[in-house]
């Protein structure tokens, strides 16, 4: 199974990609565990406050961490901002 | 006179070249505070129903509040109101800049603009002396609104159209310094009346019931925007364009002519990549305010000018899949300088590209390709070729051309930037706003799907009593005037810095979700002011304003202004959303379109309207609606 994952600007800075694919994964912690290894040393810092949503939707609103990934998924981490 | 207004309202006969000053009714500006309420009440009494939105009877009417023409930040804002070309409803649309400012110093609260010059016109309003001048404005038509302000000259306060306004381009705006008054064709009704400009000075003070209490509190409040993560920080370092990254990853951002919600090169559009590569340094505000939320960008030949909003970035970025930021920049700059709602722009822009997808229409324009853009804003402008339908707006393009499928509109008048399929809330904002498919009249979005503390978008709780008090919230905040923006403060910086996937955070948010009446009993109570905006009406006027009076105030403009759209023919029928909202999914897997239809009615019945969306007698006896 592949998903995309799709990292915050700052991440994206240091990745020098704006989303990368991960493989073999079924739940969004073990997608978020490809992240950590693929961002190094600066991930907690950078994802810090940001929520993760799949396919858009909070994963908080969802089955957290647990909540289970199917083909083709987009994981997004998503920081808040206002604008408008 | 209550305090906080100027006592006055000018009534100008642009025909007849005639102008009186009246007293500023104290009634109305208890019930309706000033700006977009005042002036909906204005609109309501001054004109009869069905009248022709660009002929004479229509009339324009500039409103301020109580709150312009002070230093509070985010205070000097204007509203201009009219009945719409677009929707044929209620017309209203606020400004930022220094025209607001220049009305309070000129000592007058209210415009009306009435009748129709023969000939381009423009006002020179001296409020020292009380005197009107009728200029002729022949040689300022066919100009910029850029260069207008200039050679009417820059340090004056006024308020300006471009050629999409002298061209009655539906979507045109009023425009003062480099904001705009964009949305439902105000600017058009100006040029429908051949008014090209209006310029205000004088030196009036505004008076205030306690002015050292609200000088003591307005630095607290600086000092709290300041340190607020959004007000402090990434809107004056981002400006709007913050959002761009978050309401991509939240699925919501307007993609292919709304068709998706996700933009892969998003991040080629965002605030941080300008930030990073075209942002000049340079800021710009409207006047008094410390958030500075304009930031500025140089276009080759031209200088150095605003940057894109986020609506703009959202329309002419990914709903044109375009992520070439220099192109977008240019086509800010040009729609700003023609006087026109990007909003719109974008919206009609799209639905052409999807035309010319389809075999319906040859335009030329296609998704990605950013060729022959420039050209098109120009041809619109100046209404020449196929410009000329497009200045019509998506609503009329579609009855022209077919393809109400994917006509992005609401009353007629176009979506915002945020797709209400993943924003559930936001769609019920955007099918019943009196003025059609905008986004500052709640902000619903923000407590959904943008800010730092958002409820689940797609399930049915608070989904219409979220609407209903933001509704209410932004009618009265557009009333007093001040910018919609503030509202982003009353999050607290602490929930910016919570870690939104912790269990408390979580359970905080589910709480709030389970609220429904509650969260509106306790918006409604009439207390004592809390929020800044409360307070400082409280100290300019000397009326004690809570939540509470918030909320009823802003419910009374709600329903004036329904009952006016009832009035012109509007029903509701038109309280709905396009059909590609209602039926196509936004992400393969996803459940189809907005259910709509199992919301309204929870939200008429909260609002006091009957099963036709009809305000009940009781409802508007209570909120003392007279109509
Ligand atoms: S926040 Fe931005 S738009 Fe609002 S008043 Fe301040 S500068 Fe103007």
């Amino acid at each position: 199974m592949r998903v995309t994952v799709e990292p915050t600007y700052d991440m994206s800075k240091v990745l020098g990609v704006d989303s990368f694919e991960v493989e073999d994964v079924a739940t969004v912690a073990e997608a978020v565990e490809k992240a950590r290894e693929r961002v190094g040393d600066e991930f907690e810092k950078l994802s810090r406050v940001a929520a993760i949503a799949v396919n858009g939707v909070l994963v908080s609103h969802t089955k957290g961490m647990k909540t289970r990934l199917s083909d083709g998924d987009r994981i997004s981490f998503v920081k808040a901002a206002a604008g408008g | 006179m209550i305090k906080g207004y100027a006592g006055r309202i000018l009534e100008v006969d642009l025909k007849n070249k005639t102008f009186e000053f009246k007293p500023l009714d104290e009634d109305t500006a208890r019930l309706y505070i000033g700006g977009k309420g005042y002036g909906a009440r204005l609109l309501y009494d001054l004109t009869s129903a069905g009248i022709d939105p660009l002929g004479p009877d229509n009339v324009l009417i500039f409103a301020t509040g109580p709150l312009n023409g002070s230093v509070a930040p985010q205070s000097n804002r204007f509203a201009v109101v009219c009945k719409s070309p677009l929707t044929g409803g209620i017309g209203s649309a606020t400004c930022g800049g220094s025209y607001a400012y220049g009305m309070k110093k000129a000592g007058i609260d209210v415009l009306i603009c009435r009748n129709a010059a023969e000939r381009p016109l423009r006002l020179e309003i001296d409020g020292d002396n009380s005197d009107v001048k009728f200029v002729d404005a022949s040689d300022l038509w066919g100009k910029g609104s850029y260069e207008t302000q200039k050679i009417l000259g820059e340090k004056k306060n006024h308020a300006v159209i471009g050629p999409a306004g002298e061209n009655k381009v539906l979507f045109a705006g009023i425009v003062s310094n480099e904001r705009i008054a964009g949305r439902t064709g105000v600017g058009a009704v100006m040029g429908s009346k051949n008014l090209k400009a209006v310029t205000v000075s004088g030196s009036r003070k505004l008076e205030m019931e306690d002015k050292a209490a609200f000088a003591a509190y307005t630095k607290e409040v600086r000092a709290l925007f300041r340190d607020h993560p959004v007000l402090g920080n990434s809107m004056a370092a981002y400006g709007t364009a913050a959002i761009v990254n978050t309401t991509n990853a939240r699925n919501i951002i307007p993609t292919h002519n709304f068709k998706y919600g996700h933009f892969d090169r998003a991040k080629s559009i965002s605030g941080e990549y300008m930030a990073d590569h075209t942002l000049v340094g340079t800021k710009s505000s409207c006047i008094h305010c410390p958030v500075t939320c304009g930031r500025q960008v140089d276009l080759p030949g031209i200088g150095t000018v605003k940057g894109p909003e986020y609506e703009t970035l959202g329309l002419m970025g990914s709903n044109l899949e375009i992520s070439d930021i220099e192109k977008i920049q240019e086509w800010n700059y040009l729609a700003d300088d023609m006087g026109m709602d990007t909003i719109s722009l974008g919206a009609v822009l799209s639905f052409t590209m999807e035309l010319q997808e389809r075999g319906m229409l040859d335009s030329g324009l296609q998704f990605g390709n950013p060729a022959g853009v420039s050209e098109m804003i120009k041809d619109i402008g100046h209404r020449s070729g196929l410009g000329d339908d497009l200045a019509d707006g998506v609503k009329r393009m579609s009855a022209k051309h077919g393809g109400e499928a994917f006509a992005m509109h609401v009353k007629g008048l176009e979506l915002s930037a945020y797709d209400p399929r993943g924003s559930w809330g936001q769609g019920v904002e955007y099918a019943t706003t009196n003025r059609g498919g905008c986004h500052v009249s709640g902000a619903t979005m923000y407590m959904e799907s943008v800010g730092p503390f958002t409820i689940n978008p797609q399930n049915y709780k608070l989904k219409s009593d979220l609407p209903y008090v933001q509704q209410n919230i932004a009618a009265a905040i557009n009333s007093m005037v001040l910018c919609i923006f503030t509202t982003y403060g009353i999050v607290p910086k602490f929930v910016h810095e919570a870690d939104p996937k912790s269990w408390k955070f979580r359970a905080a948010v589910a709480a709030f979700e389970n609220s429904g009446p509650l969260f509106r009993w306790v918006n409604s109570i009439k207390g004592k002011p809390m929020l800044w905006f409360e307070k400082w009406l409280t100290l300019i006027t000397g009326t004690n304003i809570s939540s509470g009076h918030i909320q009823e105030i802003g419910a009374r403009i709600f329903n004036l202004e329904r009952m006016y759209n009832l009035r012109e023919g509007l029903s509701a029928a038109d309280d709905t959303l396009p059909p590609r909202m209602l039926n196509e999914s936004i992400f393969p897997n996803m459940k189809a379109g907005h259910p709509l239809g199992e919301l309204l009615p929870r939200y008429y019945q909260i609002r006091g309207w009957d099963s036709r969306g009809v305000p009940t007698e009781k409802t508007l006896k209570k909120l003392q609606v007279a109509v």
